[in-house]
């Protein structure tokens, strides 16, 4: 009974947030979240079932929440790279995860500090959006590792046994460059799952925006590798771009001159990739299925954390 | 490129008047039509809508092809549809005498890419895709040179800077047009190809206005944010909102503290939410045909398709 009132009070959040929205749309909604919540276990959802041939009926609400921490991961580590100090504990949610490391980045041009500023307010504005989109069905920050990750990352792209991406503005482009075309794909592939019109043009709007920082940081770690003369952080990335497409079903574009741009070769159309997918890049670990790790030592909070397979 | 952008500069402040006066009239036109148009969009079909943006990835796909080639959509392995094709209005020899290399590289990729999303479009539309229609991409730049009041023509072709300039114009529309159609596509597999097309352009958008950013943060003179910023509130200004659009400079932000302390870039063009915004077929219409009624602008004679 319990879980009943909470699916009806989500789904009621739901509805709030579906101001303009069709009536019948929104009632298709509330149907649909009921209907998937019923066949999940209360904590665990859908996703813990065995692997069938038809992908979990995620809600809108998880796919959301699903969203929200990604954009905690990000946010975590562009305040603490802008500011020392992490999201506040309004921003974080009850119950918010403990977050490991980070640093304030001394970087040596005002441009660079702006970039650097500047992502970092879009990704706080992407947190507070999705809290309030998702009104109490919104999860909290979960635990968050911006230490060990980093250097797992280093490790299994060959680039050392550790890295501090807040040693300086270099190693921060770098460390940027582990999540912008992660979250690009993670949009992309949701987008088309959300039944809310409303829902799907938000994501979409947001899909754009970590595309234009996806390209931002790709243009200034190809620009500084051209005006030093120095290859190592290019290199880097692209090892680390490696790593992600061994992770996350391939998906990648090595950054050169001419591929800026991560996208399929064929139509220039950019990538996308599963919930699945996504997670065994943020849990830094392949096949198999894997519930944390990597930036999530706990997982994510909400009910896409565990991936099928 | 100096002079040029010092002869810009100059013609920014002798212009001002002149664009208060067109950005005036524009709105005046779009809020005759806005209401029409918006009720029509209800019954456009997935076709009617890949078409409208086909003839955008049209004018694209010249113009960086044109830039980075010298050569035509057609020249360089792409169609212009299978029906009667318009024609592409430009100066003789339009290859940009690009000095770097690095942005050379850029237009090529940019260049390709375009001409990516004309061919998937044509082949997801099959029978049914528009072909090329006629399209402007000499006075279309000087119209919006004036309009925009950064003087009284604009050659996007003759260099690095004004072709990244030329280039600043389309994408960011790009964006906002593919995020407004998305949610009135039917298909889910088109919904997921125009959200993967969408996220291409504001690729390329992050890509030009960082190259952008940071050729002004290293000669701040040339002025180079303030001309991108005319363009944006250009833009802005032709589709009726007057605040829909960002351009290039700083903003005060508080980040996670109680003041606002800290200078941000604007890389990135979006609202308050940090979400990208998204534009009417209407909306898209007044900016291409630059406040023209049907036609105007980069399209002399309009799109073809059912939207237009």
């Amino acid at each position: 009974m319990e879980k009943i009132d909470r699916l009806i009070t989500r789904a009621l959040s739901r509805r709030k947030f579906l101001v303009g929205a069709g009536a019948a749309g929104a009632a298709a909604l509330t149907t649909g979240a009921l209907v998937a919540g019923c066949g999940g276990s209360a904590d665990t959802g859908m996703v813990s079932a065995p692997p069938g041939p038809v992908p979990a009926p995620f809600t809108d609400t998880d796919i959301l929440n699903f969203a929200l921490n990604l954009e905690y991961l990000e946010a975590e580590f562009y305040l603490r790279a802008a500011t020392g100090t992490g999201l506040s504990d309004a921003d974080a949610g009850t119950g918010a995860g403990a977050v490991t490391g980070g640093a304030q980045v001394t970087f040596p041009t005002a441009a660079l500090q702006q970039y650097a500023v500047e992502i970092a307010q879009d990704e706080l504005n992407h947190v507070r959006f999705l809290r309030q989109a998702l009104g109490s069905a919104a999860v909290a920050r979960p635990v968050i590792d911006l230490t060990n990750s980093f250097n797992a990352v280093a490790m299994a792209a060959g680039i050392g046994s550790s890295f501090n991406p807040f040693a300086d503005a270099n190693s921060f482009l770098v460390g940027a460059f582990v999540f912008e075309d992660v979250g690009v794909t993670a949009y992309h592939g949701a987008a088309s799952l959300l039944s809310s019109k409303t829902y799907l043009t938000a994501a979409a709007g947001i899909l754009a925006v970590e595309a234009y920082h996806a390209a931002e940081i790709r243009t200034l770690i190809y620009g500084m590798s051209v005006s030093t003369g120095v290859a190592t952080y290019l290199n880097d990335a692209n090892d680390i771009s490696a790593v992600r497409a061994s992770l996350g079903g391939g998906n990648e574009t090595p950054i050169s001159a001419t591929t800026i741009v991560a996208a399929d070769t064929t139509n220039a159309i950019a990538f996308d990739r599963t919930t699945d997918q996504v997670l065994h890049i943020v849990y830094a670990s392949g096949a198999g299925k894997v519930n944390k790790g990597g930036f999530f030592p706990n997982g994510l909070n909400g009910n896409i954390n565990t991936t099928t397979a | 490129m100096a002079t040029l952008e010092t002869q810009q500069l100059d013609a920014i402040v002798a212009d001002r008047r002149r664009l208060l006066t067109l950005g005036g009239a524009a709105l005046a036109g779009l809020a005759v039509t806005g209401a029409a148009r918006a009720f029509a969009q209800s019954t456009v079909t997935d076709a009617d809508i890949l078409n409208f943006a086909l003839n955008l990835e049209y004018l694209e796909a010249q113009y960086y092809t044109y830039a980075s080639t010298g050569t035509s959509l057609t020249a360089a392995g792409g169609s212009t549809g299978s029906g009667t094709a318009g024609t592409v209005t430009i100066k003789p020899n339009p290859k940009v005498p690009f000095t770097d290399p690095t942005i050379a590289s850029y237009a090529m990729e940019v260049a390709t890419e375009e001409r990516k999303h004309v061919a998937f479009l044509q082949s997801a539309l099959g029978s049914a895709a528009v072909s090329m229609p006629n399209i402007d991409l000499l006075n279309s730049f000087n119209g919006l040179a004036v309009a925009a009041g950064v003087g009284p023509s604009f050659d996007p072709f003759a260099g690095d800077l004004n072709f990244l300039l030329g280039s600043f114009i389309f994408e960011d529309v790009g964006v906002t047009a593919y995020h407004g159609a998305a949610a009135l596509l039917s298909s889910k597999t088109y919904l997921d190809a125009a959200a993967g097309i969408m996220a291409v352009e504001a690729y390329h958008a992050g890509l030009i206005r960082t190259v952008l950013y940071g050729m002004n943060a290293a000669n701040p003179a040339l002025g180079i944010n303030g001309i991108a910023s005319k363009i944006a509130a250009a833009r802005a200004s032709l589709d009726g909102t007057g605040n829909d659009d960002i351009g290039l400079g700083t903003e005060t932000v508080s980040l996670n503290s109680s003041s606002s302390n800290y200078t941000a870039a604007t890389i990135v063009d979006a609202d308050s939410n940090s979400l990208a915004f998204a534009r009417t077929t209407t909306q898209v219409l007044a900016i291409v045909y630059a406040g023209g009624s049907g036609m105007g602008g980069f399209f002399p004679s309009g799109l073809n398709g059912n939207i237009k």
